[in-house]
């Protein structure tokens, strides 16, 4: 690197089109994003995740929401209709399926609105064609993710397997531990996806149920503030109003002659939407002080997780504490741009590492094993999967097999 | 593992993108060159003696500047003509964005799917891309990086470009002048164009005016 | 953007290629009369494109160009196909973003434009094949309908998937061999034209454009209609020469073969009532701005 990124006192640069302190139409305040998120009191107010999402959207100064119903993004989306008849938003409705929903929302981002949505699990995939699209034409769509099985049979319940599917889509992708992580990644999102030298689609992930349906205390802002809105004529690519030069332009001509000319540039396309997910960690790291959050990494022994995992392995961390055991911890806040150098620095001391996941491809550690060296450190386990809740002490199990030291199966408990 | 530079090329086959690289954009009131960040104003001198010492200095208007779309654009292109005329350099433009090849005289124009073509052409040493979008800024800089010897350099009304040699950020039509005055200040020091000389291409549907 | 606009910084313009000083000097932005006839003494929108010689999409879309009320004021979404060969050369934003989906891009684009720029009519246009349109799209095509989005939906019908070799499409005529029917077309030309009014469509128009001032007249209908009212359809026959077998010569025939009595592509015409006194209105309005205009004497000769 040529420049220090990680001082969290840098300041994140606003869109500068409105002037700070005016009101909108809903009598909110725009306020500087550094005000509303080191300057604000926040108070405790007790939600349910959907409700959380709710509370982002409102400050949020989107302009475009589209909504289809799927388990368990439902009420959220539901609720940010009521925002919209509320006049919170400028434009709201339900479209006929995901993959027209994420085209409907690919639509108002070329016209210059901040859009946001939500899908979840076979929605998720239904839409899949678009991420690419999205990312390919530098549409800084938020989409909120709240995860579920996606596979035959058909199950409603929590799963992160969509994430694997989404790794490579070219969105920046993270992934939230509580409702608080998902309040503040909502707003933080929208920054950080917005400044022009990033401009890419954003997937906020959540742990469906698990964090969409259950209630917590999340800190939040007062509501008479809000965000400054998007600014179209900030973006890296002509904004689709007729409004700015060229008018001779299509989003995006096609490049496919079959000549060199047309391989090299979609290639140095391909690269500049990675490039350009590179760029958001200079953004990303201040507003969410860091890609990762560690404790104790002088501990022999490590999770490493992301998402509800994390705080299963908070526990899990607690209970083998109590037998002695000490374990250290690293939470993933963002799947993409991955914490590549923090990762490696955080596990450099671990001689054990464990990746408990809410899947069956263990995505997120063979994302880690690919980094670290000495690899064989590291423990793709415990998977849960199809809604299984992943008791803290299946953690505890894994860990203490793994030392082999003798433990008894929870599976027996109650006999 | 030693940090990368942005230098002329030719770069690779297909050459990385700076930020794949870990060079890092500029904040406010810096620059970047070759990719080590600097105070804005070194900047400008460094550019003003690129510009002076290159053999065909060219700067690249894009859309943003080449169409009137407010006062502000107008401001900037008569910004850019006197730069040109202070170095003197070339005005190639970037009208548009879509792919023109074939149907395209390399020599008069450049395109952002093919910029290789007119730097090969005219075989220019140094470089300036200004009001092209970023992200088609981003493309050309790379392609030219990957297979020209052309320093690059960009002044960027945003964030900036590590894929340039050199770029400036936040723009306006006093970082254009105070670029101009880096230049006027050389000379007067006796610093001399080494342009060869020139003059701006100009054309009608029957090809060049000369 | 206002015709004032799209102009050229005087300090740069003479670097400029001539298309681009054409383009603001003689194109016909903003000028309340265009049409057809100004194509051939005025600067086309469509600067080139790589359509085969003779293809009768090429003409369609110089007379749809020719013919939009507010070029300066319009997108265009496409969709994968021929015509996103012709795009990138319109002077007129427009957008491809996948194959299918261009009538949820122009929901979204049309209702953010309607809410940036409430004062402006920024029209959205439609423009994509066949397939595009009646197969992959179809849901999309008529949801938009039956959500009443004010925006024209243009289907250039060939009657089959040109781009990717001369493929079976929905609005194939029954019995046609192609690639991916090789015994023949099973089931009949779909209806879109009657499902279209069926599904909401303010005004729907089937015809060729063999003739100019029948395009023009269904396109300029087409956008007043759905910018009052709602969503309008126009099915254009621009037969796939090179599919069919024909030279390229023959598009015309072909397409005046297509519309006489008895074909597939006679022209028909549908509005609501509302639409109907909505055009009758402004032709009245028209006529008599003519006429005033007619009667006021030039002050100088």
């Amino acid at each position: 690197m040529n420049k220090q990124v990680d001082s969290p006192k840098d300041k994140i640069i606003r869109s500068q089109h409105v002037k700070l302190g005016t009101k909108n139409k809903k009598d909110q305040t725009f306020t500087d994003v550094n005000t509303m998120f080191y300057d604000t009191e926040m108070t405790p107010n007790f939600l349910t995740g959907s409700e959380v999402i709710r509370a982002a959207i409102k400050i949020a100064s989107v302009g475009t929401s589209v909504a289809y119903p799927i388990t368990p993004q439902s009420e959220a989306a539901a609720l940010i209709g009521e925002l919209y008849s509320e006049g919170y938003l400028d434009e709201y409705f339900r479209g006929e399926s995901e993959f027209a929903v994420m085209g409907q929302c690919a639509g108002a981002s070329f016209a210059g609105h901040r859009v946001f949505t939500t899908t979840a699990g076979p929605g998720t995939l239904r839409a899949m064609e678009n991420f690419p699209m999205w990312a390919g034409s530098r549409l800084p769509i938020q989409v909120c993710v709240t995860m579920r099985g996606i596979n035959s049979p058909l199950s409603i319940q929590p799963d992160t397997l969509e994430a694997h599917f989404l790794l490579e889509s070219g969105m920046l992708m993270w992934h939230a531990e509580t409702a608080q992580d998902l309040f503040d990644f909502i707003l933080k999102g929208f920054i950080v996806a917005e400044q022009p030298d990033v401009h890419l689609p954003i997937a906020t992930m959540c742990d469906g149920f698990f964090v969409t349906h259950t209630k917590d205390t999340v800190l939040l802002p007062p509501d008479d503030i809000c965000l400054t809105p998007y600014d179209p004529y900030k973006s890296p690519v002509p904004c689709m109003d007729m409004e700015c030069p060229p008018v001779r332009m299509m989003r995006d001509p096609f490049i496919m002659k079959s000549n060199y000319i047309s391989y090299m540039t979609h290639a140095s396309w391909q690269q500049e939407i990675r490039a350009a997910m590179e760029r958001s960690r200079k953004h990303t790291i201040p507003l969410l002080d860091g890609l990762i959050d560690t404790h104790d990494l002088d501990r022999e022994i490590l999770i490493v997780s992301s998402g509800t995992a994390v705080s299963q392995g908070r526990e899990a961390i607690r209970l083998l504490e109590e037998e002695g055991i000490k374990v250290g911890l690293v939470k993933i806040k963002t799947i993409r741009p991955f914490p590549h150098e923090e990762v490696k620095e955080a596990t450099k001391n671990a001689k054990h590492i464990f990746v408990p996941e809410f899947n069956m491809a263990g995505w997120l550690a063979r994302e880690i094993k690919a980094i670290v060296p000495d690899n064989h450190r590291v423990v793709a386990g415990p998977h849960v999967a199809g809604g299984m809740t992943m008791p803290s002490e299946v953690i505890v199990e894994e860990i203490k097999k793994y030392l082999g030291m003798k433990v008894s199966s929870i599976s027996n408990r109650g006999s | 593992m030693s940090q990368y530079q942005v230098k002329p090329g030719p770069e690779a086959f297909l050459p990385p993108s700076a930020a794949s690289m870990g060079i890092v954009l500029p904040d406010p009131g810096e620059c970047h060159i070759e990719g080590r960040i600097a105070p804005e104003e070194e900047g400008y001198e460094y550019a003003a003696r690129k510009l002076l010492g290159a053999k065909v200095p060219t700067l690249f208007p894009g859309p943003l500047v080449l169409w009137k779309w407010n006062e502000k654009a107008a401001k900037k292109a008569a910004a850019i003509r006197a730069l040109s005329e202070a170095i003197p350099a070339r005005l190639i433009p970037m009208a548009d964005y879509r792919p023109k090849y074939p149907k395209i005289d390399p020599e008069a124009e450049i395109n952002p799917n093919h910029p290789n073509l007119t730097i090969w052409h005219n075989k220019i040493d140094v470089c300036i891309f200004i009001g092209v979008h970023c992200h088609q800024a981003n493309l050309a800089l790379k392609i030219i990086r990957g297979g020209t010897d052309c320093f690059t350099m960009a002044m960027c009304a945003q964030a900036g470009h590590e894929d340039a040699c050199l770029s400036f950020r936040d723009i306006g039509v006093e970082s254009i002048m105070k670029l101009m005055d880096a230049v006027n200040k050389l000379k007067k020091e006796g610093v001399k164009s080494q342009a060869v000389p020139f003059k701006q291409i100009s054309m009608n549907r029957k090809g060049r005016v000369d | 953007m206002s015709k004032e606009k799209i102009t050229l910084c005087e300090d740069l313009a003479d670097i400029m290629p001539p298309e681009y000083h054409e383009l603001v000097a003689t194109a016909t932005y903003g000028k309340e009369d265009r049409g057809w006839k100004d194509i051939g003494n005025s600067k086309e929108l469509i600067e080139q494109h790589s359509l085969c010689a003779g293809c009768p999409e090429s003409i369609a879309f110089r007379y749809i160009l020719a013919s939009l009320p507010n070029p300066e004021d319009t997108v265009f979404v496409g969709s994968t196909g021929c015509t996103s060969l012709v795009f990138p050369h319109v002077a007129v934003q427009n957008i491809h973003s996948l194959f299918g989906n261009q009538n949820a891009i122009a929901s979204g684009l049309k209702r953010t434009l309607k809410c940036r720029f409430p004062d402006v009519e920024k029209d959205v246009v439609v423009l994509a094949g066949d397939g595009a349109t009646v197969d992959i799209g179809l849901d999309m095509t008529m949801q938009s309908w039956f959500r009443q989005e004010k925006f024209t939906t243009i289907c250039f019908d060939n009657e089959l998937y040109a781009n990717t070799g001369g493929q079976e499409s929905g609005l194939m005529q029954k019995g046609f061999v192609a690639k991916m029917a090789p015994a023949g077309k099973t089931f009949d030309k779909v209806r879109l034209p009657e499902i279209a009014r069926e599904a909401g469509c303010h005004y729907v128009a089937l015809l060729t454009v063999s003739k100019p001032n029948r395009v023009e007249r269904a396109i300029r209908n087409a956008v007043y209609i759905a910018r009052e009212l709602g969503p309008t359809y126009v099915q254009l026959y621009t037969p796939c020469i090179l599919e069919i077998g024909k030279q390229s010569m023959e598009g015309l025939d072909e397409m005046k073969d297509a519309e006489s009595i008895g074909g597939r592509f006679v022209m028909k015409e549908y509005m609501t009532d509302e639409a109907k006194k909505m055009i009758e209105d402004r032709e009245a309005e028209e006529k008599a701005k003519r006429k005033a205009a007619k009667g006021k004497k030039p002050v100088s000769a």
